[in-house]
Order: structure tokens, then sequence, then C-alpha cells
């Protein structure tokens, strides 16, 4: 097979050629269905239990995304002065008109109530349906908000310095087009104030857009990096032309392929492209300079290429084996985005591969005899690294004792290193600390209880009421169907009315009005947090909520019922209370119910107050701040166990971040492990030998268990670029050792003298491996330059790693196999 | 010649403006009247069924008595809750006043208690439904200016403006008036220039004499939520007590009233 293809490759070059043109073209015309997704909640499968239940409480609470539109008023009075509120209530007006945007459930000062007393009467009223004319109407404004906890610290800021307005929008792919829509309102409004846009949609498309820009520039600078880094070392273009056509054909192919397959390109598979160029490069560098070295003794162009193929075949094949087992272990993560980008990145690696052995021969058979004249003169050593080389290796040898000690201490401090290690990640530090959405969170988080959102879901198992309910129908011969669309209370109230509508037309009354009853009183059953120990409970959760310390509001039903109840009695915090009845609480509600925005309660409870959540308002992103809250909710709730058939469970964007980020290390470290484990296997089979196949996976044991160390030290939290960077690491860097363990014996074979062979090993093999080291850690540093976090610290870490990685070889490798040469 | 002819246009314009506005004033006063002034006295029972958009429901049932002072004028309200149980026996009065703000008083038994309902706007919602209060006890006709823009054999279409447009969530609305019945069959809000809002008479019967709403919808069309109110077992002229519309009553309402 593989001879066929060559005789191929150097008979008919041209067909090569033309199927390599046509494959790529195709590819990059399907890259035109491109579908950027930015959306974290990606980093679980839509399957993944938490996201289903997410995505259920989201539709039930109709709890939408939403665009927050921050104002911060300098002046004394904070935001109550008379320009402020000006501005809150135009600009709030106009969002109102903005296409997309779901009007009825806007939250501004404008368009909220307040609900109040006045001369012994309970009052509903708009809070600011227009701009106040005095300082005393705002200051009334002031001193509503204070009576309100539902508003308190979530529509302005108990500094009183900011305001917020919550702009629910229909859909989240709007979001840019809305947001800039709202930034020209804010320019045509005369006001001192300062205003900040931000909220989760806006960083979504935000990230989306950047990704464009990181691809759009990024990817291409690291082909001019790499094509630069190549000339510097080989000053001859058509030498050069080889590598970068591979890479080049490699990363459009796949990306074409990934797109052409209905994958979405997220954050992850946005770096691909990035990784696969300087790999793809490294293969054809590897025969190029083989065959320069050659054709230089030997001019029939076509034996030296079939031999250099040969040579190099079984060292590039495994080592494309390696590096893309390295990136296919991401598979074994469970974290769709991560395993995407390490199936295509495995795939480019191999076709890189697969394109090299091809096309690299025929591209050599079609050279004329000038060009291939012009390669000979290439120089394939380099004279800086090959004085520079040997003196490492006389050094390392002469040093072996005391660079074994550093090693050992080393291992020891980064294995300390990495026992400190921070899982930590939020999605807005994705974003520089310098760009405009990272301002936004900081300052509103700065004045509000928080602009991070999670749920607690409290609900009731209704088993036995449905058991009920299904029994008191049966008796009455009505078929039901079990529906699920749509929630118990409603499925009883539509039986009510059809037996209402029966009992209209029936005689024999007696026994429908029985089950009317019977149906009344499963709805006060059903009515769960309706029922006063309920609400009390919800009361003490939100308590043990605050006192994470963590938490900086909640909002409950049971806020909703004590401020109407305070309202309807004497409007005196001493009847801030749950009335201690279900009658009286569900009189309250139908009070609440009274106001403009009755259906602001749905965001609280369900229809049938089977299910409530307590909406919590955090200032922190970060997933280890939301895992210490789920961990000391879950030891209050040891100690105080929730009633019978309560069940409480979280949701929210903040809690599913926490979710996907421990899928992640437990995902990662499967990962790692089992790609060391096959790395390992491969190579005890490559080399034969067990001992060797150890000190192959030194260089990358060090330098992993290095990294993780320094991060450790660093204080750097491990977060999602991180978690990926191990596999990759164990991919790539075991490359090195490959080729330094296989060249060793080959010289030490033909020399049957160790001395010699590490002299001679310093020469040529070192060179190619310090350049192939060079040429990837270039390759990703144009990624330090990406207006993402993710992307800036993956380039700062994989280059750092490649240089470790190939120092480590380089020092560590000659001690180890001059101890095991026997094994050679 | 022409300047004849131009007199005469002005001449007819303004006489077909001067009728429309007295046409136009008698026709919304006439289904004012036919809406909210049927007969002297009244009750009949309600059941609301308040669906939102994603197809939840929530049931009402409540028995509505109403008492006039003068037709077109003052008059009193007494809504009195039956369902859901535990709501039963909440209590709403109103004391309409044209001159002055009504009155409006609330019961709430869960509670124990009896409370005053300050008079504010009320366009707020009537118990959570898509109904206001205004919906309820009727919307002033002061507080409107009417031009009649449209009319055919069955129908008057009358659009109405509000005379301070602050105090309202809406520019205009339009209605459609039965000849016959002259109820307003069919009430469309407008805001931001479009359509938003939509009350609709679906089912009338003739009783005692009076054309009666037997069923009727409110849509809200940015949500496509919808109340719909099914009315039962009207009567009129029953010489309801006067007592019966005081806040003392508010703790005993009727019972037994309906046969």
């Amino acid at each position: 097979m593989k001879d066929k293809l060559f005789q191929l490759a150097v008979s008919k070059p041209k067909i090569i050629y033309w199927s390599l043109i046509a494959v790529t073209l195709i590819c990059a015309a399907m890259m035109i269905n491109i579908k950027i997704d930015t959306d974290p909640e990606n980093m679980l499968p839509d399957t993944q239990h938490e996201r289903v239940f997410h995505n259920e409480i989201k539709q039930k609470f109709q709890l939408h995304d939403a665009i927050v539109v921050g104002v911060v008023s300098e002046e004394e009075s904070g935001i109550y002065n008379l320009g402020t509120l000006n501005a809150i209530a135009q600009l709030s007006q106009q969002i109102a008109k903005i296409e997309g945007v779901i009007t009825v459930d806007l939250m501004s000062l404008q368009t909220v109530d307040n609900i109040t007393q006045q001369n012994d009467a309970i009052r509903f009223e708009w809070m600011m349906r227009q701009a106040p004319e005095s300082l005393l109407e705002a200051n009334q404004i002031k001193q509503n908000i204070e009576r309100l906890p539902l508003f308190r610290n979530t529509l302005v800021s108990d500094d009183y310095k900011a305001a917020a307005i919550y702009v629910p929008i229909k859909n989240k792919d709007q979001s840019y087009r809305i947001a800039s829509e709202i930034e020209a309102h804010i320019e045509n409004i005369e006001t001192s104030n300062k205003f900040y846009i931000t909220g989760l949609p806006v960083a979504e498309d935000t990230f989306g857009f950047e990704m464009f820009v990181q691809m759009g520039i990024s990817a291409p600078l690291a082909a001019v990096m790499i094509f630069i880094l190549l000339f510097v070392f080989f000053r001859n273009l058509k030498f050069i032309a080889a590598p970068m056509i591979i890479a080049m054909a490699t990363v459009i192919i796949v990306m074409g392929m990934m797109i052409g397959l209905g994958f979405t390109v997220h954050i992850m598979s946005s770096m691909i492209a990035i990784f696969l160029m300087p790999i793809a490069v490294v293969d054809s560098v590897h025969i190029m300079s083989e065959f320069a070295d050659h054709y230089k003794k030997n001019s029939d162009k076509q034996r030296v290429i079939k031999q250099v193929v040969n040579n190099l075949y079984k060292p590039m094949l495994f080592t494309s084996l390696t590096s893309a087992i390295g990136f296919a272990s991401l598979m074994l993560t469970p974290i769709p985005p991560v395993q995407i980008f390490g199936a295509f990145v495995a795939f480019g690696i191999l076709l890189a591969f697969f394109l090299t052995i091809i096309f690299i021969p025929a591209y050599i058979t079609s050279l004329k005899e000038t060009s291939l004249e012009s390669l000979q003169a290439v120089a394939t050593k380099s004279k800086r690294l090959e004085t520079w080389l040997p003196l490492l290796g006389r050094f390392s040898f002469k040093q072996s004792n005391l660079l074994l000690a550093a090693f050992l201490l080393l291992a020891i401090g980064s294995v300390w290193g990495i026992a400190k290690i921070q899982i930590n990640d939020n999605p807005t530090r994705w974003f520089k600390a310098d760009h405009k959405i990272r301002i936004a969170d900081k300052v509103l988080n700065e004045h509000f209880a928080g602009t991070y959102d999670a749920y607690l879901v409290l609900e009731k198992d209704n088993s036995n009421i449905i058991k009920d309910f299904r029994e008191i129908l049966t008796s009455l011969n009505i078929e039901t169907q079990e529906d699920n669309s749509v929630s118990l209370g409603t499925e009883i109230n539509e039986a009510i009315f059809a037996i209402e509508d029966k009992l209209f037309e029936s005689d024999d009354s007696s026994k429908l009005e029985l089950a009317l009853e019977k149906l009344d009183q499963l709805k006060s059953k059903l009515a769960t947090f309706q029922q006063p120990t309920n609400l009390n409970l919800i009361e003490n959760l939100q308590t043990a909520l605050i006192d994470t310390g963590l938490v900086g509001k909640t909002n409950s039903l049971a806020d909703a019922v004590k401020t109407v109840n305070r309202e309807l009695l004497s409007g005196d915090d001493k009847d801030y209370l749950i009335p201690n009845s279900q009658s009286g609480i569900a009189q309250t509600l139908l009070q609440y119910q009274s106001s403009h925005r009755p259906h602001d309660l749905w965001h609280l409870t369900t229809q049938d107050y089977s299910s409530s959540v307590i909406w919590l308002q955090m200032k922190s992103g970060d997933n280890q701040d939301m895992s210490k809250i789920v961990e000391a909710m879950n030891v209050y709730l040891e100690s105080n166990p929730l009633p019978a058939g309560i069940s409480a469970k979280w949701a929210g964007k903040t809690y599913l971040n926490k979710v996907w980020q421990d899928e992640m290390v437990y995902g990662m470290l499967t990962s790692l492990l089992s790609a060391f484990a096959v790395v390992f296997i491969m190579m005890a089979v490559l080399f034969r030998s067990i001992w060797l196949g150890l000190v192959a996976m030194l260089p990358l044991t060090i330098t992993i268990t290095a990294i993780y160390g320094l991060i450790g030290w660093l204080g750097k939290d491990y977060d999602m670029p991180i978690a990926v960077l191990s596999a990759l690491t164990l991919g790539l860097s075991v490359d090195f050792a490959i080729h330094f363990v296989q060249r060793t014996r080959d010289l030490y074979r033909e020399t049957n003298d160790i001395n010699q062979t590490f002299e001679l090993m310093f020469k040529e093999p070192a060179t190619a491996i310090s350049r192939n080291a060079i040429v990837i850690a270039v390759g990703f540093t144009p990624l330090l330059i990406a207006p993402l976090m993710p992307y800036v610290t993956v380039g700062f870490f994989l280059a750092t790693i490649m240089a470790v990685s190939a120092l480590v070889t380089l020092v560590l490798l000659p001690i180890a196999l001059k101890a095991l040469r026997s094994k050679l | 010649m022409k300047k004849i002819i131009f007199t005469l246009l002005i001449f007819l314009v303004s006489t077909v403006i001067a009728e429309d506005k007295k046409e136009v004033a008698s026709i919304v006063k006439e289904a004012y009247q036919a809406c909210y002034y049927p007969g002297d006295d009244a009750q009949r029972k309600a059941r609301m069924v308040i669906v939102d958009g994603q197809g939840n429901k929530q049931l009402r049932q409540f028995n509505i008595f109403k008492k006039d002072k003068e037709d077109g004028g003052d008059q009193d309200f007494l809504v009195v809750f039956e369902k859901p149980s535990d709501v039963k026996n909440t209590v709403l009065l109103v004391n309409k006043h044209v001159a002055s703000d009504d009155d409006r008083w609330l019961y709430l038994p869960g509670l124990d208690l009896d409370k005053r309902i300050a008079a504010s706007d009320k366009r707020t919602s009537f118990v959570g439904s898509n109904y206001f209060y205004e919906d309820i006890s009727g919307r002033s006709l002061q507080l409107d200016n009417f031009v009649l823009i449209g009319e055919n054999d069955n129908s008057y279409k009358v659009k109405a403006t509000p005379k301070d447009p602050t105090l309202v969530e809406f520019e205009f609305y339009e209605m459609l008036i039965n000849k016959n019945t002259m109820l307003p069959m069919r009430m469309e809000y407008y805001a931001d220039g479009s359509l938003y809002r939509k009350a609709e008479i679906l089912e009338v019967k003739t009783v005692e004499g009076y054309p009666t709403v037997f069923k009727s919808k409110i849509t809200d069309l940015r949500t496509n939520g919808y109340t719909l109110v099914q009315f039962r077992k009207p009567n009129y002229n029953i010489g309801l007590d006067e007592k019966l519309f005081t806040e003392r009553s508010l703790r005993n309402p009727p019972k037994n009233l309906f046969k």
C-alpha cells in the first residue's frame, strides 16, 4: 500500500497535485456553512441531566436571557437625581420599543410597580412611569425602593450609585444588534452618567466576534511566523514551500470537514488551525532536510527520496500516532467541544503524515534540475546550534549527579505545587481584564448584590396527588391522557372546567359536585408553596444561602408574600411576615396579582405553587465559589433536612459552569492517564524494551509535572485551557524522545561506542529536535496577542512546554540512556 | 362659481363634522350604558380562565353584583370570590363615582382583614388576569376623545384617544360597536404603532330584554396570553339591598342569591 502510493506519487505527480487541490477546494467551500457557537452551556452535552433540568426550569419559570444595562452616577445623591432618573426613564421607554425585547418582562425603575400604603389604603402604582420633576419625588422613589426587597440592590444598588435595567430578549442571536441599538440610544441621551452594558448574551456574542478575529488573524499569523522561521533556518523558498503547502492543505481540509460535517466552531475548535499548523510542518521539514542531505551524495532523486521516506517512515508514523493519541485522548473527556477538538486535531495530524509521505515525493519528483541543485545548497546544519548543543551534551554528562539531584528536587517541588492547584474557571474571565465586558462586570458587581445568577429550585413530589387525580377522573368515567406538556395544576384546572360544563347540562349533579370538591382540595394540597411551613422553609434556605458569605442577595416567593402582607396590614416592619394560614397566603398573592405586573410572580413560583425557585445573585461567577455554595448548602441540608417529598436542585448558568468544570477535571485526568498508558505501550513496542519505553516517557512526565507544578505555585487557576494542555503536552513532547532514543540506538549500534554515539547525537539529531521544538513553540506565539485569554494561556504554556520538554530531552535522556546502554 | 362650490363644500363638511361629533358622543354613551348599566341592579356568576403564553391555566370563580344609582352615573359593584377555595369569600367592593375617585374596598377572610384600596390608576390587573379593574367597572367616557372612523349596516367603528396619554399604556383604541345591541364587540388597543391588546365579546344572549354578555375574552398579543370569562345565571332588577354595597357587609357577603 505504502509502496504503491509512493510509486503513484513519483510516476504521476500531477494526479497527486490535482487531487490535493480538489480536496482542499471542496473542503474550503464547505467552510461557508460555518456556525459559531459561544454558549458556555454547550460545554455540556445537551442530554446532560443538569443541563436538561436547567432548561426545563428556564422554560417553566420564564427565565429569559437578559442584557444588563448599568447606569452609574457619581453625584452625591447617587442615581436619585433628576438627570439620572430622567435618563433611566427615557432609556427604558426606548428599550421597550426595540424589536426582539420582551417588553412585558423589562425590568427598570420605569417599568416596575411600587406597592405601598397610603392613608391606610393599599396601593399599586408605577414606581416611576415618568421621570420625576422634583427632588422630593426623586427622594420618594428612593424611599419606595428601600422598602421593596425584590428591587433593592437589584434595580438600584445599596450605595445608590448605580441603577440597572434588565433587558430580557427573545433570541440570543439578536443580542449584539439589541445592545448596539441600546448604545445608540445612550449616545442620544444627554447625561453625565456612565453606562455599562453586559449580561451573558452580550458576552457570548462579543466572544463569537473575537473568536472570528482570532481565527482570521492568529492562524495566518502563525503561518507567517513559521514561514519566516523556516526561511531563517533553510533560506530556500522551494524547500519551504513543501511544508507550507502541507500545513495549509491540512488546516483547510480539517476545518472544512469539521464544518461540513455540521460541527459548530466553538472556542476549542477555533484553535484547531493554530495547533495543526506547526505540527503539520514538522514531518515534511524532516523529509526535506534528509533529502537535501542525501541528495548531495547521490543525485538519483527517485532513489534518494525513496530511501529517505523509507528511513523516516517508522519514526514519523510513531510520532504522528503518539501525537494523535495525545489529542484523541481528549475524546474521553465528557465535554463535547473538547472531544471535537481532540478528534479533529488527531485526524489532522494523521492527515498531515499521510500528505507528507505522498505529496513530498511527488513534489520533489516534479522539481526542475536547477531547483534541486539549489536544494543541495540548503544548510541542513546550523552552525550556531551545532556549536552550542554539544556543549550542552558535555555539560549534562559532567554534571549528571547535580542534574539528577536538580530534577529530583524539581519533581518534588512540582508535586507540591500540583497539590496547591486551584480548580477554577469563569467564562467572563475569558476576556482580558481591560475588555469593556470585564470592566462592566467589575463595576456592576462593586455596586450591586451581584450579576451572576443561580437558582435553587424547590419541588414537591406529586405522585400521590397524581394518583388521587386519576382516581377521581376514572370514577367519573372521564378519559385522561397523561399530558406532560402542561403542569399538573393546569391539568386539574382543565378537569374542573370540563366537569363544571358537564354539571351545567347534567341532572344528576351530586356526584360531579363531590368530584369538584375533591379536585379543589387536591389543588390546595398541590399548592405546596402556598403553605406557611414551606414558605418558612424558603426563608430559612435564604438565610443559609446568605450565611455562606458568597451570595449577595436572594429573591423568593416568600419575599413577595411578606412585602404584600406588610402593606395589607400596618405597613410597618413588624408585619413583614408570612401569614400563618394557606388561605391567608393565597389571598395575599391574589393581591400581588392586582399590580401592573402580576406575571412577575411566575418567575418565582409555578402557577400551581408546586414548585418555587430561590434566585441567587452572586458577585462572583467563579466555579470555585459556586462549588462552595453548593457544598455549604449540602452541609446545611444534612443537618436541616427538607420535609419529606420536597427536593432542592440547582439551576442557572453559574451552576452549569461549575458542572462542566467538575467534569473537565476528572475527564482530563482520565484522558491523561489513558493516553499515558497507550503511549507507554507504544514506546515499549517500538523499542522492544520496557526500559527504553520508560526512558522515552521521562521528558514528558517531567515536563507535565513541572508545568502543572508551576501553575500551582503561580496560583494560576486550573481552567479549561490549562486542563486541555496536559494531553497536548503528552502527544507533542514524546516526539522528541522518540527521535532521540531511536537515533541514539541507531548510532550506538553503528559505532558500538557510547561516547562517540553521544558526540554524534549532539550534532545533527539534536539540531533537528531543537529546530522542531523552536518551530512549534514559535508557531504558537501568535496566540499571545489574541484578544481572548484562553488563547493567550494556551499559547504561553505550549511555547513553554515545547522549550522545557526539548531541553529535558537533550539533558536528561543522554544520562538515562548512558546508564541503560545495555538495553540499546 | 368656484367660490360657491367651495362655500358649499365647506358647509357640507362642517355639517358632517358637527353631526359626527354629536353622533359619536351618543354612540359611546349608549355603548357604555349597554355594557355597564342594564337593569337597575344585576347579578351573575363568572368563571374566569387565565391562560399564559405557555398554556398554563388558572381558574377563578366569582359572583358579581351591581346596583346603579343613576344610569350612566354612580354605581356599586360587589365581587365575591368562590374559587379557588383558598380565596373563597374574598370580596371586592367598588363604589364607583363619576365625579370623583372610586372608593374600593377589599376583604380577605384568610387574614380577617378589610382594607381600602387606594385610588390610583385603574389599569392594574384584575386578580392576575388580562382584565384591568377598569375593564370590570368601566372606563370613564371623560378620559378619551372619540372619533367615528367607520360605519356599516351592523356596526360603528370608533377610535378613542386618551386625553392624558401619560396615564395609560396605550396610544389609542378602536371599538367595533354592534348597532343592535350597542355592545362593543371588539376593542383593539394600540401602543407604539401596533396592536397589542384585544378585547372581544364572544357570546351575547338577551336576558329579560337586555342584551347580555355570556362570554368575553381579552388577549395580550405580546405574550399570547389571554383571559376568557364566561357568565352564567344573569338576573336583572332583583331588588338588591343598598346595604350590600357598604364596607360593613364585606364580612357577610350575600349567599344563596342564585337559584
